[in-house]
């Protein structure tokens, strides 16, 4: 394990990044239940999220454990994800967290029924509170990061067409698409797209990742970013995947270098019907060490 | 979870909310006796509000045949084999569960998640007769004769108490406290398509465009200006009228969908068991099953039959039918007298007045002046 430290940093040095990687590597063998995330300060571009990239390796994994989300109905039936294994790194600026879970099916929703893989990560909106871990409470707001693999195809392709989603489908005619159809420009046609006119986030092309504010069950509201960004890959069953996002956030939540935060996570697994509130969650805040 | 006053079933039934009734609440009545299936409704509706993408296999409002049609296919069957065997008493008190009441522990609602496939085929089953088949060796042999078949045409509800708000996590749905139009907040919808897998008659539907779930809108922009919704004012069969229904403590005999819901008693909800308190009334088709029907119905629907082949015997209730698709303006009120039917708007201003009984000519079958057989071709 030294050695492969070693030559990492070695790498790295090689490659001009100069990286300060954490003290210790990953420890030999499964990773261990995480009581508090630390994390360490390092000197790579954290501006890409790279859940390939090579300091990953070095860096402490713990794992968390969920359980089937139960305070609210809908609940799922079952839990689907047991654990997920976190990691996570800042450069000053911003905070960079990887995340790895079994998921046995890539999904990325589309048709009716059909709901997207996703996780998120939850901090408190205000620091020194400690909201509910659900959802937050009335004036205990929480600061939530999610990211959906739909949001991620919609990045990487585009949103999908109708045509993408049922290439077999016959359609006569959009009336509102007529060029020679009064006031038949897009921006009209928009304004009998339900969920386009009144500018629902859901509606539009993703780059992977949504803020979001709740004060309690049923109140998350999507809100303006703040340049966080995600990027995850889905290989033999399992999902990989990084969140940056800046440490310091005007009027959101925020995780200062010295300080200590909390986080917690849900994940969905789309293809097993997971979306909303059924999913798969901590049932308590994890300590954030920001080294 | 309320306990909250449901007349349909003459009982509170159970509701994640509390009672909380409009102002005044949005209803339709259709006369099934009428219905041709000729979709004139349904495409007022579509041309309307779902010629966009995402939306090409929406219909809003549909019109299906029962008992084989469904829209999406087999809706009600699915939903009633979930509910399972369930009774109503001699007084009309149901005493069985209502779909909020059946629900799992981990659902809020009983529900049938329909699937792409089941919206494909809007019209599967069209005319197809029940009571033995003809190709089977059914045969008409009697009068009336035991084959029917009847066509229904639906629309959102509208509920008093909605499966598809009482679904949503996100409450992204709300019902108007104006008129009880029950809507989808497209701005909060994420799609997550709890409302379409709760609503038991499948008028909430998954838009794939936009990734948020629609539903008939009640024409709210027309109620909002006193007009009745596209379908009803459309339809050529004059089978359907718009209002607002009163609950029975409240209803008035003047306003025209108290008087044939109430007073007269001949529209009834359809599966009113289900617990929603649907603002959708039928006036049954006197010549289809019986049992059919009383699933449908309930068990009212044998004195709504029965006092509705009495309705030549009541001028004020023909008169009333005679009103109806005579007007596109919503009827507040209506009177009869002196052999003319007259509709009334919100402040008693006269609608439209018409004949109870239009006026029959007889003429000979020759016409001596000219020489030649009269017929009745235009």
């Amino acid at each position: 394990m030294r050695h492969r430290t070693v030559f990492i940093a070695t790498a790295f040095a090689a490659l001009g990044l100069s990286a300060i990687l954490p003290a210790c590597g990953k420890s030999s063998g499964e990773p261990q239940p995480l009581k508090e995330l630390t994390v360490q300060k390092v000197s790579v571009d954290l501006s890409k999220p790279d859940p390939a990239a090579a300091f990953w390796h070095d860096v402490p994994e713990g794992v968390v454990t969920l359980l089937a989300q139960a305070m609210v109905a809908p609940r799922p039936e079952t839990r689907t994800t047991e654990s997920v294994i976190v990691q996570a790194v800042h450069d000053g600026t911003r905070v960079a967290f990887r995340l790895r879970w079994k998921d046995t099916e890539k999904s990325e929703a589309g048709h009716l029924g059909e709901f997207s893989d996703g996780l998120a990560l939850e901090f408190p909106l205000r620091d020194g509170t400690v909201p509910p871990v659900m959802m937050g409470a009335k004036d205990l707001p929480v600061h939530l990061f999610h990211w959906r693999a739909q949001y991620q195809r919609d990045k990487e392709k585009g949103k999908p067409t109708m045509k993408d989603l049922y290439p077999n489908g016959s359609v006569d005619m959009y009336p509102l698409e007529f060029k020679e159809a009064p006031g038949s420009d897009p921006a009209a046609a928009e304004k009998f797209s339900p969920g386009a006119a009144e500018g629902n986030p859901q509606s539009y092309s993703k780059t992977g990742i949504d803020e979001i504010v709740a004060e309690g069950f049923s109140t998350s509201s999507v809100q303006e970013g703040h340049g966080s960004q995600a990027q995850g890959t889905w290989a033999n069953g399992e999902w990989t995947l990084v969140i940056v996002r800046p440490l310091t956030i005007e009027g959101g939540s925020t995780l200062k270098a010295g300080t200590d935060g909390n986080v917690a996570f849900a994940i969905w697994q789309g293809g097993k019907g997971e979306v909303g509130s059924r999913k798969s969650i901590t049932m308590h805040w994890t300590p954030v060490k920001i080294r | 979870m309320s306990k909250v006053k449901n007349w349909h079933l003459k009982r509170d039934v159970e509701y994640p909310y509390d009672e909380s009734r409009p102002k005044r609440q949005w209803a339709i009545v259709f006369d099934l006796n009428k219905c041709i299936a000729c979709q004139t409704c349904t495409l007022a509706c579509k041309t309307t509000w779902t010629s966009g993408k995402g939306q090409e296999y929406m219909f809003w409002n549909n019109v299906e045949t029962k008992p084989w049609g469904g829209y999406p296919l087999a809706w009600d069957m699915h939903v009633l084999e979930k509910l399972g065997r369930q009774e109503w008493n001699k007084n009309g008190e149901y005493q069985g569960k209502t779909l909020v009441e059946a629900a799992p522990a981990n659902e809020r609602v009983l529900h049938w998640a329909p699937t792409d496939e089941d919206w494909m085929y809007p019209n599967v089953g069209e005319d197809d007769c029940a009571g033995a088949p003809v190709d089977s060796g059914g045969h008409v042999g009697k009068l009336p004769h035991d084959k029917w078949f009847f066509y229904l045409p639906r629309t959102c509800a509208h509920c008093t108490y909605p499966a598809c708000l009482a679904a949503c996590p996100r409450k992204a749905i709300y019902k108007r406290e104006e008129d009880g139009i029950v809507l989808i907040d497209q701005s909060r919808c994420k799609g997550y398509g709890e409302c379409v897998r709760a609503c038991p008659y499948k008028k909430s539907m998954y838009n794939p465009h936009t990734r948020t779930s629609e539903k008939c809108v009640g024409c709210y922009p027309a109620v909002e200006q006193g007009i009745q919704p596209q379908c009803v004012v459309n339809c050529i069969g004059k089978i359907r009228v718009m209002g607002f229904i009163n609950p029975p403590w409240k209803a008035r005999a003047d306003n025209p969908i108290d008087y044939l819901v109430h007073e007269k008693g001949i529209a009834l909800p359809y599966y009113p068991q289900l617990g929603l308190e649907p603002n959708i009334y039928y006036i049954p088709p006197i010549h289809a099953d019986r049992e059919y029907l009383r699933q449908m119905f309930g068990p009212l629907v044998d004195g709504a039959i029965e006092r509705y082949q009495k309705l030549s015997e009541d001028p004020v209730a023909a008169g009333l039918l005679c009103l109806i698709g005579s007007t596109d303006r919503i009827m507040h009120g209506f009177k009869v007298e002196k052999g003319m039917a007259t509709g009334f708007d919100e402040k008693g201003s006269e609608l439209v007045s018409v004949p109870t009984t239009e006026s029959v000519f007889v003429r000979s079958a020759y016409d001596a002046k000219v020489g030649a057989i009269r017929n009745n071709t235009p």
